[in-house]
């Protein structure tokens, strides 16, 4: 046999074994890898590359191989199960700063100067230390940042804004073909689909996507992009339709003359205010 | 338009407003969404009620408005 070919074969079956040997090392991602990890998929990449031009001979390097798959895996198991052993394969994180107070020690540890600390703090959007409550290096070389609470991004509950919990929409079409079971799981039917569908006068083939919200409004995106789909409106109607209500038990409020209707109308227009802005949140935000 | 047929009106919003909020009541899942359309629609109901009253007051001290 010609000394290509047999580095051919060898290659070959070495692809299919390092394929293997790489799914069975775990499914983390390059990111993700911490030094241990980066050491062991080196070391396996080295040895394959020199079994299979023949520098390792096969019988060493396979041995070779089966240590430097076998105990990771076994560590990895192991650090599963155990805190102290996850500690010392995968490295522990350490607090860079907490309460606003640079660690120096503990940068000193993880060898990042202040520069290496600024310049990971940028990254993260942050451009000054004294911004930051907390940060702590991960495992992997991340750096997390936690701001001071005054520094964080505006949310709903700061705003003291309420909003509705909304469900996930459901695509209950896809490229024209009706899909039964999440219409079902939204207690619909492709009698409801329909009636939605030519109300709007749409035809069913020509749907790409359709989805429904958790109100049963069915939003859709057309293979013809010419044609203009009315959105669904009957949320915002609604809303504007007790707005006007609202308003209209004013006017009656200030015009009759009836003492006792007016109580009524002002009584009513206080509840419908109420009504109101308890359903703002849900439909119109 | 007649004060009674104005009031007609808001009335039949109201109804039509109401039977909107129920239908979307039936197809929510979430549960706290759910009750929120249906105390909403609960709370329609009476405001509506009073304004049938009103309504019927007014036809009786109008009797040729009455009917829609």
């Amino acid at each position: 046999m010609p000394e290509w070919l047999n580095i051919l074969l060898w290659s070959i079956g070495l692809f299919a074994l390092t394929l293997l040997l790489v799914r069975l090392l775990g499914k983390k991602q390059a990111s993700q890898l911490t030094l241990f990890d980066m050491e062991t998929v080196i070391i396996v990449g080295v040895l394959v590359a020199g079994i299979s031009v023949k520098l390792i001979p096969a019988p060493l390097g396979l041995v070779a191989l089966a240590v430097w798959t076998i105990l990771p895996i076994t560590l990895s198991f192991l650090s599963l199960k155990y805190k102290s052993v996850k500690d010392v394969v995968q490295g522990k994180e350490s607090v860079l700063i907490n309460h606003g107070k640079v660690m120096e020690d503990k940068l000193m540890e993880a060898r990042l100067t202040s520069e290496d600390l600024l310049s990971r703090l940028r990254q993260k959007n942050v451009f000054q230390v004294a911004d930051v409550e907390f940060a702590m290096l991960e495992p992997n070389g991340d750096v997390s940042v936690h701001l001071k609470k005054d520094k964080q991004p505006l949310d709903a509950k700061t705003m003291g804004v309420n909003v509705a919990r909304h469900s996930v929409p459901q695509t209950v079409m896809m490229d024209g073909v009706v899909m039964d079971e999440p219409l079902t799981a939204m207690g619909l039917n492709r009698d409801w689909l329909h009636t939605e569908l030519s109300k709007v006068g749409v035809d069913p083939e020509n749907v790409f996507i359709g989805q429904v919200d958790s109100t049963g409004q069915l939003y859709l995106d057309l293979f013809d992009d010419a044609v203009q789909v009315p959105k669904p409106k009957a949320k915002e109607l609604a809303y504007y339709t007790l707005k006007k209500c609202h308003a209209d038990y004013e006017t009656y409020a200030l015009s009759t003359q009836n003492q006792k209707a007016k109580e009524m109308y002002a009584q009513s227009a206080f509840e419908l205010k109420e009504i109101i802005n308890e359903l703002e949140p849900v439909l119109i935000k | 338009m007649t004060v009674a047929s104005q009031v007609k009106q808001t009335m039949a919003s109201l109804k039509g407003t109401q039977s909107t909020l129920q239908s979307m009541a039936e197809i929510e899942q979430n549960e706290d969404t759910k009750e929120l359309f249906n105390s909403s629609t609960a709370r329609l109901d009476g405001i509506i009620k009073k304004i049938e009253d009103r309504v019927r007051e007014l036809e009786y001290q109008e009797p040729q408005y009455k009917g829609f």
